[in-house]
Parts: C-alpha cells; structure tokens; sequence
C-alpha cells in the first residue's frame, strides 16, 4: 500500500498532531501531553472513553450531567473535545457527557494540558482533549464481542478496505447494559439502562501524488430508561419514560500539497446533537426536554516551510451554531451565534536544542465579545537525558447559550426563575409590568453583556530520560481564571421565588505540580504511575477570609473567624491524585495488567452555609480503586480477554454515582490478519 | 400529649439549671456570660398528612429572655416575652407581632466581639407580611436552607441583637436546629429531617441594666 507523504505517518506512536496543529514528534513537543495509544485501549479492556480517561494522570471524572472530565483542577466546561480535530457538542450544563465516545476503531488519544485556544478557540481554557480514529488500517476486518456484570453487551466490527487510491473503513458499535442500582431498596437505577449505537464511516481518496479527499461520518444513537425520583421538601415524585439522544458529525476534508514547502487542507464540519426526554410521573404529569445544537464550521489551515529551521501555520474559519431548548423562551426559535476566526503559529529552532513557538488567535463573535488569545512556548533540550519545557498563553471560554438564553422556571422546586443574561432584563421587564417582582436587588444593576471567561496558564516541565527504559517527568502549572460567569439573585417574585441570572464576577485560580514515570523493568514486566497535587481557591473568597469577614463553628457550635487553614478551594477537586500501573506483556502475545487509582476526599456540599468550602463542609471520602486484566492474542487472528473492574469494591452511592461494584467482563475477538 | 409535656419539663429544669448558675456568676463576676438554652421546640412537625405535607400545631413558642423562661401561649397578647419562634421564623415583641418595646437586627461579626451596641444600629420592628426585624427565608437573616438536603443550618458570625419587650438590650447567637443540638447528616433519611428539626440551641445575654453594652 502506498502511503501519501502528506498524510499522517504513525511511525510508533510518537507523533502528535493536537499540540501545535501539525504532526510533531512527542520528544519534540514544547508543551505538555499524554499520549494513550490503542494497545493501552485495549489492554486495560475500556469501552467507553471514560473508561480510559479516568485511569490518566491530572484527569478527574465528575458525575452530574453526564461523566464529564476535570482537568487540572478546571471544570468540564473548560476543555474542547475533539474527534480528529473537530469539536464535539451538545453539552448539559456545561458537561459533555463521554460515555457517548466508542473506542473500538480509536488509534489514539492526545491529551494537550494548559490553556490551548490560541489553536482552537473557546473552551481550549485548561487543555484540549483529541480523539484520533484509525485512518490507515490495512486489517480488513475485526470483530470483538464482550459480556459483562449488569448484563452489560459491546459488539464491535471493523471493516477496511484498501486499493492504490482509495481507502474505506467502517466502524459499528452496539452496546447495552441493564443499569446497576447500587443503593439498597431503590427504585431509581444509579445507572439507567441504556442502549448506544454508533457508526463511524471514514473514505479516503487519493486524488494524485498531492491532493486527497477524506469524507468521514459518526453518528450515535443513544436510549436511556430514565426512572428518576426527586424529593424535594420531604416529597418524593417518581417519574419514568425515555431520553433519545441523536448526535451526528460530518467532515469533508481536502488536502493539497503545493510544493515541499507548502501545503493546504480545507475542512468543512457539520453537526449536530439532539436529545429529547419524555418522562411522565406516576400521578400522570408530563415532562418533556429538548435540547438541539447544531454547529457548522468551514475552516482552511496552510502550513507554510519559510526556511529550514522556520515553519508557520496560517488559518481562517468560520463558524454557525444554533441551539434550541425547552428551557429557552421558545423551543421552536433557533438561539444562533457565528463566529468567524483566523489564528497563526510560528515555529522557530535558532539551534538545534531550542524550539521557540508564537501563535495567537482572534474570534470576533456576534453574539458577546471577541477574544484574543496569544501562546508563548519553548523547549530546552539541555543534553540527551534532560529536556525543559515553558509555556505561557491564555484561554477564554465564550459564554455558551445557557448563560444567554436559559429562560427556566422550576415549578417542582418553589418556583424559582433562572434568566440567561440576554433575556433576564426583558424577563424582569415584563414581569414587573405584570407586578409579580417584589424585590430587586443591586445584581440586577450590574446586568451587562456577558464577556468570556479568560485564563493565563502557566506549564514548566521537566523530563528526564536517563535511558531508553526510564522517563522522569515533573511539571509545575498555575491557571489564574478572570470574569468566571456565576449565577447570581437579581431578586424576588412577590411570592418570594428568586430570580437567578449570570454575571462575570469570579476570580479563581488552579496550580499543582505532577510527577510522571515510566519504568520498563525487563523486556516483559514494566512499571508506570504518577502523582498529582492541585491546589484551586476562589480569589474573592481568600480576600474576605483574610479580611476576617467569613466565619465558622468551633466543636461547640459557638462561631469563629474561618482560617486560611480551613479553607479548602473549589469543590469537587481532590488535592492529591495518584496511578500505579503494572504492566506484563509476552511476545506470544499474552498480556496481563493491574491498576490502582487513587483519589484523595473532595468537597461536595457548603454544609455550613457560610458560602466558602471548609474543613467544616462536607466531603467525599478519598478512595483507592483496583482494576485488573489479562488476555492473550493469539497469531491466528483471535483474542481473549478476561477483566475485573472495581477488585475491592468500593461504593460510595453518593458521591460517585458512576463507579459500580466490582464488575466483570470477557471479551473475545476475532481479526483476518493482513497478508503483505 | 405526654411526650411534650415530658420536653418541656426538661427544658425547664435546664433554664432552672442555667439559671441559679448565671446568677452565682453574676455575683461574683463582673462581666456577663451567655447562657445556653438547648432543643426548645419550636412548633415541630407531628407527622405527615395524607397529601404527603407535614402538618405541625402552628403554634409560636413565646420566650422570655429577662426571665430565660417560656411564657404561655395564653400571655401571647403581652409584654411577657421577647421573642417568639415559629420553625425558622423569629418575631419580637412590638410592631405586627406585640405591644412591647421590641425590636431587632442581624448584626454580621462574633458574639464575644460585639461588646456595644454600635450607636448608629437601626432597630426593625416586625411589619408582617412584608418585613421582619429578624428577616425570614434562606440566606436573608440566621440560616440557610439548602433544597438539595432540606437542611436549615444557622450561619455561623450572625449575632441578633433584641430589644426586650420592656426596652432593654441582648444578643443571641443560634448554634443549631436540630434537637440534641447536631444538624442532621446529609443522608438522614426524610422522616429524620422532618421529625428533628425545629428545636433551637441558641446562647444569649441580656444586659439587665438597659446599657448597650455587654
């Protein structure tokens, strides 16, 4: 088969493409990333891509709105999600749920740490996380069938094929699961059942030597048994029905290279995620949810050989999206926004030891302020064995169309009002003029057109590779984040309901250091792990605990200043994060691994209502989880697999409503093998 | 029946207990210490109605701070008590809810930290519905009630600062809402929530001399 010199060359699995939006040698990289490549995928037996993003260093799973990753301390809302390069939507509350992302056809994931928008745009605030499908399989074709505890089913086919200039893969993915109900005597299912489907259909064609046309469609069908009880005020309401979640994406891709130093690619990029819950409570009440985003982005990158030690990338986009919801004013209007985009990158090496990077970005935006996001980074391979990396840059999150059209009044919990800031002055207008406000307050004043969110982010790292069967990494990071939208009262109804809306008024700030290693300790056996320590705060709280004006109970209920020392930061962030991984594979193809996470106790709920997370609030316990798994892949094409997730089965119902008990699974699989 | 009648007896003895000790104290101490009064009742729930609302007496537990005692509902109409507690709602005695010289405000700071009375503090009267001198509702004056848990937790460095009845001056700190003095855990199941809540652990002083100072 032959290969197009333009096209990505996975030689190993060291080139990266997310970093600087060209393909980059790993050891060439000047600002942090994480690699997992297939085998990883594969041996540690993850399906869903929050299987495998949990065991990474410096990731943090939340729950709520779906399994959303944290990263360095940041929420979910402030990293991009990418699938070959192109955004995913379709975000709850800020959170993009990633158990909708398949991993059977996934070569690779790239995880780019620090604030990245100087390359992508919003969102790319603490890091930018890519999916990167296989485009150059030459196995014709694979199955894989696996079974598990909650009768949970994963079947996957892979298919390819390949001819001088033309290359097809199709990907197909079902899975099922009963759900798990993991507190005794409920009705409701912690994990609903819930059934996935996804296909993912990649052409290639090679139109000469120089040009190829790459088409590529995803989509997921998703099906959930929602079987929900609220209790609010000592009243309990069950509910049940359907949640259908349809997320389709579309990519044309068409790259040319004009010369050895010059190269074009045009993208176009459509889609779309809809998702409907239908529920009806048990007395008969109907409650019914949509949300449907479409998002189109046209976008041309050229890259650009000025001299021999001078590379630069040029590019421009544009982009339309739309929501519709029925938590806005009307579920038939299309909320849009369009942005148009241009950003560009220099690469520059003065010796051969040093890389220096430049690059910036700037989007105009309709519908709230542009952003200007700039990117400063460098390598310093000091000899062969140490490297040190810098980076500075700053990251902005657009204020998504929650924070501006959210039109949402709760009936089943007192009638509160929540407003995006677009609609909540002519919200309040009306509704003063019908003489149902009994109060506003000076929030209401402050009401302005909402800015983004910006980041500066700061990354040193520090590798060590004293031989080719050791790497040492220890990194040090800060993020100081600005103009954070919160959800502030503007006031009251006259029956005393609050009006919510958001302002950009919080000031927070992430810092940490990691610590990395990789130990191959004979050529079967290897060992890797790391460490990570996050320390986040909110800056106008820290002001007012040292300005004495935040207090506490002593052990005698009596109330006390609180101090710095019982302050706790954000909540849902733990202070110290580690993985121990144990690594066994034989030529023969025989593999074996066990897996130790370990998450230290996390804030969940301000029990002391004095507004600050102390030592005084209530916290999830840390725990260690154990994950464990052993297969073998045999020449003639088949595999087995067999897995224990969870060994010491650790619960925490509560908190970690995602982690069932100890389960299990087998998985076999079947490949024709390529004949050369 | 019994079993309130049996509450009330140990609130008693207790106030009696704190009593005799705050009067040994005032003797022979010259500045004033807080007495501690513990799970006063303060129309508790009594069970869950047919429609699945909790249903209570709605009757006001009326206190006299002067006195550290509960004055009966029956002298509800005089200047006997200074304040009156209805689950999370406060009242003094003048304005809407008595004939008295009462008053209030939620003064932000430490109890042992506020000495004196600033010169310059506005004393509310309660104008029900409307306004309280001790505002009612979640985050607005001594609480916070979170809907996720359906707990009330008092804010801690909320000091009330009253004005009797019969015009003179002291400062309550709330410390909790449930009985035995201990805010439920998150997890308790409904029933727990609903059947221990509204009993009051509070500590106050009153200034007998009519002085602003404590």
């Amino acid at each position: 088969m032959k290969v197009l010199k333009d096209t990505i060359q996975w030689q190993g699995d060291s080139v990266v493409v997310t970093a600087t939006r060209s393909e980059r040698k790993l050891s060439n990289l000047t600002v942090p990333v994480t690699i997992i490549n297939a085998k990883t995928i594969q041996q540690t037996g993850s399906l869903r891509l929050t299987d495998i993003l949990k065991e990474q260093p410096g990731l943090t799973m939340t729950s709520g709105f779906g399994a959303g990753v944290q990263l360095q301390g940041l929420n979910p809302d402030y990293t991009t999600i990418l699938i070959n390069g192109e955004p995913l939507v379709g975000r709850t509350a800020g959170v993009l749920d990633l158990n909708r992302i398949a991993l059977g056809n996934v070569k690779k994931i790239e995880i780019v740490k620090g604030p990245s928008s100087s390359l992508y745009g919003s969102e790319a605030m603490a890091g930018v996380i890519n999916i990167i499908t296989d485009q150059n399989t030459t196995i014709p074709i694979q199955f894989s069938a696996r079974y598990g505890t909650y009768q949970t089913k994963d079947l996957s086919v892979d298919h390819a094929l390949n001819s001088k200039s033309f290359f097809y893969q199709g990907f197909y993915n079902y899975y099922n699961t009963d759900g798990y109900s993991i507190r005794p005597n409920s009705l409701s299912r912690v994990t609903t059942p819930i059934t996935r489907f996804t296909t993912h259909q990649q052409f290639k064609y090679h139109i000469n030597d120089n040009t190829n046309l790459l088409l590529a469609i995803r989509y997921t069908k998703e099906q959930i048994q929602n079987d929900i009880s609220v209790s609010n005020g000592g009243v309990t309401i069950h509910s049940n029905g359907t949640e259908n979640i349809n997320d389709y994406n579309v990519t044309a891709t068409l790259n040319h290279r004009f010369s050895s130093q010059l190269k074009t690619s045009f993208r176009s990029y459509l889609t779309q995620y809809d998702s409907k819950q239908d529920l009806l409570t048990l007395s008969g009440g109907s409650y019914i949810d949509l949300l449907n985003h479409l998002f189109h982005r046209i976008e041309n990158q050229t890259d650009w050989v000025v001299q021999k030690n001078l590379t630069a990338i040029f590019g421009a986009g544009s982009v339309i999206e739309g929501v519709k919801s029925s938590r806005y004013d009307s579920e038939q209007l299309r909320k849009t926004n369009n942005i148009q985009y241009a950003f560009t990158q220099w690469e520059w090496l003065p010796i051969k030891k040093m890389t220096f990077i430049v690059g910036a970005r700037f989007d105009q935006n309709a519908a709230f302020a542009s952003a200007f996001s700039p990117k400063f980074s460098m390598l310093y391979k000091i000899n062969t064995i140490h490297k040190l990396k810098m980076s500075i840059g700053q990251g902005f999150k657009a204020p998504d169309f929650r924070q501006l059209y959210l039109n949402f009044t709760n009936a089943a919990a007192g009638g509160y009002s929540v407003f995006g800031s677009a609609q909540a002055q002519k919200a309040i207008t009306d509704l003063n003029g019908l003489g149902q406000i009994g109060i506003l307050y000076d929030n209401y004043y402050q009401l302005k057109i909402l800015q983004p969110e910006y980041s500066t982010g700061v990354h040193l790292a520090w590798d060590i590779e004293p031989n080719p069967s050791t790497f040492l990494s220890f990194q040090l990071f800060r993020n100081d984040i600005k103009n954070l939208i919160e959800v502030q009262q503007l006031g009251a109804y006259t029956s005393g309901a609050q009006i919510f809306s958001y302002l950009n008024i919080g000031r927070a700030f992430t810092t940490g250091g990691e610590f990395e290693f990789r130990k191959q300790i004979t050529n079967q056996f290897s060992i890797n792990g790391g460490y990570q320590l996050v320390i986040t705060g909110d800056k106008d709280q820290i002001t007012q605990i040292k300005a004495g004006t935040v207090y506490t109970r002593d052990a005698n209920g009596n109330s006390r200043r609180l101090t710095m020392s019982d302050y706790v930061g954000l909540p849902n962030n733990s202070k110290h994060k580690g993985q121990l991984k144990l690594n066994y594979t034989k030529e023969n193809g025989l593999f074996a691994n066990m897996r130790l996470l370990y998450r230290s106790r996390w804030a969940v709920n301000n029990t002391n209502g004095n507004q600050v997370f102390d030592n005084g609030d209530s916290f999830a316990d840390g725990y260690i989880s154990i994950h464990a798994s052993i297969g073998k892949n045999y020449k003639n094409g088949y595999g087995v697999q067999i897995g224990c997730d969870n060994i010491t089965n650790y619960i925490d119902a509560v908190h970690l409503p995602n982690l069932p008990g100890r389960t299990f699974f087998m998985t076999l699989k079947y490949q024709i093998n390529h004949k050369k | 029946m019994l079993t309130t009648i049996k509450k009330m007896a140990t609130i008693v003895i207790t106030s009696i207990s704190i009593i005799g000790c705050t009067k040994n104290q005032d003797t022979i101490l010259a500045p004033l210490t807080a007495t501690v009064v513990k799970d006063l009742a303060a129309d508790t729930v009594l069970g869950i109605a047919s429609n699945g609302m909790p249903y209570s007496a709605g009757k006001y537990t009326f206190y006299s701070l002067e006195k550290n005692a509960i004055v009966p509902n029956t002298d509800s109409a005089s200047t006997k008590w200074d304040i009156a507690l209805y689950s999370t709602k406060i009242l003094t005695n003048a304005g809407t809810s008595g004939t008295g010289m009462g008053g209030a405000f939620v003064y932000t700071g430490l109890f042992d930290d506020l000495k004196t009375i600033p010169t310059d503090s506005v004393f509310k009267t309660d104008n029900a519905p409307a306004s309280y001198a001790v505002p009612y509702g979640s985050g607005k004056g001594w609480y916070t009630y979170d809907q996720a848990t359906s707990l009330v937790t008092p804010l801690a460095g909320r000091v009330l600062v009253i004005r009797t009845a019969s015009g003179k001056y002291a400062k309550i700190e709330i410390m909790n809402y449930y009985k035995g003095g201990v805010t439920l855990p998150l997890t308790a199941s409904a029933a727990d929530k609903l059947s221990k809540q509204r009993y009051y652990t509070f500590r106050f002083i009153f200034q007998s001399n009519g002085s602003k100072t404590f």
